[in-house]
Parts: structure tokens; sequence; C-alpha cells
């Protein structure tokens, strides 16, 4: 089973709902940490984790998820159609 | 002959980041990639994992950029195609397939090579690099086959290929120039944490040593050592840096040192020409140097910096520097300026017995300048923001050397 860690957004006005992040799939490079420290940090286990799924805003969620080197982030609109990748 | 507003030379992470960024911020303006590799943009960084090497991660994932994505943001690819020739007053680029571009903007992002082993014999099969697509499909090959390997170099792509290796079973022998493994970017505390690893893991260590002669005929299938030490081997894994070839780059008047030299802002001594990624010698502003680095992050995000400054933003380049990998149930990372010296301050924080051990860099004016971490890279991001606030150090020494102390207390409020 995929090791997977979903992540509940509430941002007013943004259509992003959900950040997925495959923990198999992440090689802890933190490109996601350099676009958007505020939302991503490491954790002991070289992964990244999303601290606060509010912090940014739609556009920069999209290019962390756009900048990961191995796919490793999915976003999820409110009717939770997957929005990246696309 | 073709005319471009922003031509970019290079197709990896700060091309394609740069690309996407004009993109964004100019609908119509012509942007042409000249790549020499016959790909679209993949995952460079993925190449020397394990995981993608037994197929944990699907081939396919490599794919970073689909087809439909150059077409629908209008960004034309010259694949398979080497820049030969700049001619700076004219600004144009002639291919090595004969044709010349025009340019307004030029923006070099020619990234690097594996550096060669300079040995007779190198052009045998089993002798493998890492750093390109066509390389890493060589690999797979190679290691379905062997039995013994050996790896060069004391860095992370021994590191990481270490790993592979020794995941698919192969006998695996470390050879390294350095007195321990990532002299002198680590202390010899950090490095016995990661050569017991890397020994637990089956891989024999050999120090202060080095290859003086490749033995078999078309394929490897030993070396002679410099101490007289015969060591049989069907596979050899170098990763030894990475070289910039940059006549053509000098040829045209552009300042060149090992990479291609470049301000703050990514631009080179001549007007209109910009750089990014691994070729860039750019002006740290944090490190208060001239730096080239080889890394992923790195290159993307210069890779956005360069593009608004192309678009005319005039706004410096400023990050501190980090990379991380995996291997052998160890996480490492380096963060800024790690170089140690006398007048360098090191606050250690955790230990090789809790296998879990930072050392914190201080500089001379009570300032963070780097950090390396082993199994700590949770403390990474709070220990580059410390950099970024230009933290001073004196009175919290004692705090920064408690492993369990949360770091992130010390942020600015």
């Amino acid at each position: 089973m995929a090791n997977i860690k979903e992540y509940t957004r509430n941002k007013e006005g943004s259509n992003i709902s959900k950040i997925v992040v495959d923990r198999d799939l992440c090689i802890g490079a933190a490109s996601c940490v350099a676009v958007s420290g505020e939302t991503y940090e490491l954790d002991s286990e070289n992964k990244a984790v999303v601290t606060h799924a509010d912090a940014a805003d739609d556009a920069t969620l999209m290019m962390s998820a756009e900048s990961c080197p191995t796919k490793a982030i999915f976003l999820f609109d409110k009717e939770g159609k997957q929005v990246f990748p696309k | 002959m073709q005319q471009y507003k922003y031509l970019i030379i290079g197709g990896g992470v700060a091309s394609i980041t740069a690309a996407e960024t004009l993109r964004q911020n100019d609908k119509d303006s012509r942007i042409g990639i000249v790549c020499d590799e016959p790909h679209l943009f993949y995952s460079r960084i993925m190449l020397s994992k394990p995981n993608f090497f037994f197929g944990k991660i699907p081939f396919e994932q490599i794919w970073l950029r689909k087809e439909e994505w150059y077409a629908q943001n209008k960004i034309e690819l010259i694949s398979g195609n080497l820049a030969t020739k700049l001619d700076a007053s004219a600004k144009n680029i002639t291919l090595s397939n004969g044709q010349i571009l025009q340019y307004e903007k030029l923006l070099l992002a020619t990234g690097g090579e594996a550096r060669s082993w300079s040995l007779p014999g190198v052009d045998k099969a089993g002798i493998c690099y890492v750093r390109d697509l066509d390389q890493a499909k060589e690999l797979i090959e190679n290691v379905k086959t062997a039995k013994q390997a050996i790896a060069i170099g004391s860095g992370f792509v021994s590191f990481e290929m270490c790993e592979m290796m020794h995941l698919a079973g192969l006998e695996v022998t470390l050879i390294m120039r350095e007195s321990y493994f990532w002299y002198p970017l680590l202390d010899i505390e950090s490095a016995k944490m990661i050569e017991t690893a890397l020994q637990k893991g089956g891989v024999k260590i050999l120090r202060e040593n080095e290859v003086v002669e490749i033995l078999g005929n078309e394929r490897i299938s030993g070396v002679i050592l410099k101490d007289g030490t015969q060591v049989p081997c069907q596979l050899a894994i170098i990763g030894i840096g990475l070289v910039c070839n940059l006549n053509w780059v000098k040829e045209a008047g552009i300042e060149i040192n090992k990479g291609i030299l470049a301000n703050e802002y990514l631009e080179t001594n001549i007007p209109d020409i910009y750089t990014a990624g691994d070729v860039a010698e750019f002006n740290d502003l944090v490190l208060g140097e001239k730096i080239q680095l080889g890394n992923w992050v790195n290159a993307q995000m210069q890779g956005r910096a360069v593009a608004m400054n192309m678009l005319g933003e005039h706004k410096p380049f400023r990050m501190v520097s980090f990379y991380t990998c995996i291997g052998f149930g160890l996480n490492i990372a380096m963060s800024g300026d790690v170089k140690v010296n006398p007048a360098r301050k090191i606050i250690k924080r955790g230990s090789s017995e809790i296998n879990s051990f930072a050392r914190i860099i201080i500089d001379t004016n009570d300032k963070i300048i780097g950090a390396t971490f082993i199994n700590r890279t949770q403390d990474m991001s709070p220990i580059n923001k410390l950099i970024e606030f230009n933290f001073k150090v004196s009175g919290y020494e004692s705090k920064l050397s408690d492993p369990n102390f949360d770091i992130k207390q010390l942020f600015p409020k």
C-alpha cells in the first residue's frame, strides 16, 4: 500500500482543498521547501511534510508541486479532482 | 534565420524553470530551448536513486514535462543539438547542425558533464557514469551482469551508487583518495557514521588510494591500485565531480572560471547574456563569495530568478544553498558554507552515539554560515532560516547544542 500522507486545506478563496505527499516517491530533495518554506519542511526521515497547509496561495502551492523532481506532491480541488499532476 | 526573444541553451531544470517563468510573464514572445540530449525534460536527480534503478519508481515518472507542455506553452525545443558558437556582437548562436539562431536575451544553462576518469583504458565496457539518462540506462544494463563493482570518489554520487549496487546484490568496494568520506566537507565523526553505515551494508572501503591501471580487454575485469592491491570488478562507477565544456563560451568573450562567471543577478560580463544552474559560478550573497553549485534545487531557483531578470525585474538571487541525500539508513544534508578553518567555530548538536549529529558552523562575525546534518534533516530548514536572518549566536550556544531544543524558538518574533 502506498505510503501517503494527506493534508486538508481550508484556505479562504482557494481552489485547492487537499495536499497529498507520497512518501515512497519523496527523496527529500526539498525543492518544495525551497519554493514554499511556510508550507513544507523535511521530517526526521528526510521526507517532506506539510506544516501549514493554508499558508501559501494557490499559485505558490502549484509551483511547489511542479518543482518536485519525483512528482511526489498531489493537489486536489474541492470536488476531489486531482489538479496536479495533470 | 530564426529569431527568438528568449533563447535558452540547455534543457535541464534551470532552463525549463526559466522558460516556464518567462512564458508566465510574457505570453507572446518567442522562446526557444536548445538541448544536446535527444530527450524531453527529465528528472536528473532521480537517476542516482536506488528506487529508480529497481523500478520501485516507475520509469515513466522520470519525465517531468510532457511533449504537449512545450506546445501548449509555445516553447520550441531544438533537441539533439549542441550550441557550438556564440557571436555576442551579432547576437546569434550556431548549432552543431549549422543552423544559426538569433536572440535578444540569451540564457546559458548548459550544466556540466561527469568528470572523466583520466587513465588508459577508460573506454572499456563496464566503466559507467551517472550524469545523464543514457548513461543511467547503460549503468542499469551493467548492474544486471556484474558480480563485483567499484565506486570511485567520496561524495553524493558514490554514496548513492554504493547503496544501489549493494541492493542489487553486488560485492562493492569504494575507492577514494581522501583519508575519510567527504573530506574536507565533513568532520571525522560525521564521516565515521557514514563509513560505518557503508561497511555494515557490506561495502569495503579503501582510503587514501587510487586506481593506477584498468585491467581487462573490451570489458573491465579489475583494477590495480597505487599500493599494488588488485581489485577484481566488472563494473566501475565514477563519481569524481563535474566539468563544464566552456571553450565556445570563452571564445565569445564571456568570462569563465570553472563555470560561467556571473554577478548576483546571474548576468555575465556581456549584456543580455545570462547564466543559471550547475554551470553558473555566481556571486552568492549569503556566502559572500563566487561559487558554483551542482544541485537541483539551486538550479531550479536560479532558473526562476534569472527569468525574472531577463524580463527586466533586476532582483538579486539570494538563497541558502543546500543538498540532501539518503542511503544505508542515513539521511545526510549540507547547507550553506560548510568549509572549516581555524577562525570558524563549530557547535555540535547530537552525536554519533545517538546516531543523530549536526555541526553548525559559525563565522568570525558570530553568524551561522553553514551546517552539516546526519540523521537530522529536520533541523535543516530552521538552520537555513537562521542563516538568512543573520542570527547572532552568542549566548545561544548551549541551546543550539541541545539536540532536543526546538531551533524555531530562536526565530525573530
